[in-house]
């Protein structure tokens, strides 16, 4: 069998539901349950199989910090995510204002 | 963590506070400096502590042995005499670790000297039920502060973080304000060997008494004479990058802005900044009677008028 070699990007670059419940310690059906709920993004391929990009790790690692530093329910966990990158996003701007750039 | 606070000054509240004290104080403490919520390094240090003196005081079986024996209250067998504790360790004129009797009969008690980490481990980790694992730890961010020549220039920094923590640093030529320089895994720690966060520098040019940066342009005022603006000249000008000629047009009055391409902040991935002078034409103070002579022959001669639009 060939196999077309295809250049990987780091935009496209996935992993699958085992090696991203390895790498962020959660159990599987916890992710999955994550994206059911839209807190962890990923793609589902032709097979039905979750895509997770290498950015979600990290994400992962907040939903985890936020839940069992303020006890948050899973709903109150993505209203979180959320104000903190709006402020981020806002932090950020207000900085490059400032700085001129 | 060798200078620990006392656990009731780490929440601010007395000793004699009551449970839904301790618990609005903690709260409020965690919201201000959760690593999330918090991006500063030191926030990471505080949180840890606040978490330990209320996981300690929310529980009043423990802050009982806390109020009673003290830091020492982990090594305390149970069933300890506070006062017979107290006698025991002024006998053996001893420091924190005096009470050296006590071990042995702590053997089989349920309290050991607890690890920090492990306190930490628990605080993010410890929810192991229904599959959280032990979490990553967070980005943290910090302020790196460069002169105008060291954006220039880059090199080696040393970098001495709001809780001691000393870094060595790696800057790019060219780096710009605003810019993000990546640590990866100097951030925050992971719990139980989950894997550290980032962390970021955020580059801030200081401000510099000549030089004004924007973007990747600098600017910097060009003082020359009121002869050199009427007829021309080549004039040296200090840049980040050394003495560097400029060629000043005839004809050329304050406020024009001369660009020097390229000359301005260096760009990794592009094309420089340049570099504008801003001319500012600039009398002598005091004149000598030759050079007042020569204004006033200036004067009478010319028919300049600044004034007049033209």
């Amino acid at each position: 069998m060939t196999y077309a070699l295809v250049r990987r990007t780091t935009v496209d670059a996935a992993m699958d539901l085992d090696s991203f419940a390895r790498a962020t310690g959660l159990h599987p059906e916890l992710a999955r349950r994550l994206v059911a709920l839209g807190l962890l993004d990923a793609r589902r391929d032709a097979t039905g199989r979750l895509w997770f990009p290498l950015s979600q790790v990290a994400v992962a690692g907040r939903l985890q910090r936020l839940r069992a530093g303020f006890a948050l329910n899973y709903a109150a966990l993505g209203l979180v995510m959320d104000l903190l990158d709006h402020i981020a996003e806002l932090e950020a701007a207000l900085r490059n204002q400032r700085t001129g750039v | 963590m060798a200078d620990q606070r006392d656990f009731y000054e780490a929440l601010g509240v007395s000793r004699t506070a009551s449970q839904d004290e301790i618990q609005r104080a903690y709260r409020k403490l965690a919201r201000t400096y959760h690593p999330d919520v918090n991006k500063d390094p030191e926030a990471e240090e505080r949180f840890k502590e606040v978490s330990e003196a209320y996981q300690v005081l929310s529980d009043p079986e423990t802050r009982r042995r806390y109020d009673a024996f003290g830091e020492d209250f982990r090594r305390v067998p149970e069933g300890v005499d506070p006062d017979t504790w107290a006698r025991a360790r002024a006998g053996a004129g001893a420091g924190p670790r005096g009470g050296g009797q006590w071990r042995g009969a702590g053997e089989g008690g349920a309290w050991r000297d607890v690890d920090l980490e492990d306190l930490f481990g628990d605080m993010f980790g410890g929810v192991r039920g229904r599959g959280w694992g032990p979490a990553p730890g967070a980005d943290q961010e910090a302020e790196l502060v460069l002169t105008v020549e060291e954006a220039y220039q880059g090199g080696r920094k040393t970098l001495v973080l709001s809780g001691g923590r000393q870094i060595d640093v790696s800057i790019p030529a060219g780096v710009t304000n605003g810019q993000r320089i990546r640590l990866a895994g100097q951030g925050g720690r992971g719990a139980s060997g989950a894997t550290p966060g980032d962390l970021y520098l955020i580059v801030r040019i200081a401000d510099h008494p000549r030089y004004r940066v924007e973007g990747r342009d600098i600017h910097v005022a060009l003082p020359i004479a009121p002869w050199e603006g009427a007829l021309g000249a080549t004039v040296s000008l200090d840049t980040p990058g050394g003495e560097t000629k400029v060629r000043v047009p005839k004809g050329t009055s304050s406020g024009r802005r001369l660009r020097l391409r390229g000359q301005g902040l260096p760009n990794p991935r592009g094309t420089p900044g340049d570099l504008y002078a801003e001319v500012r034409i600039m009398v002598p103070e005091q004149l000598t009677a030759e050079e007042q002579r020569l204004f006033e022959e200036l004067a009478a001669t010319s028919s300049f008028d600044p004034r007049r639009s033209r």
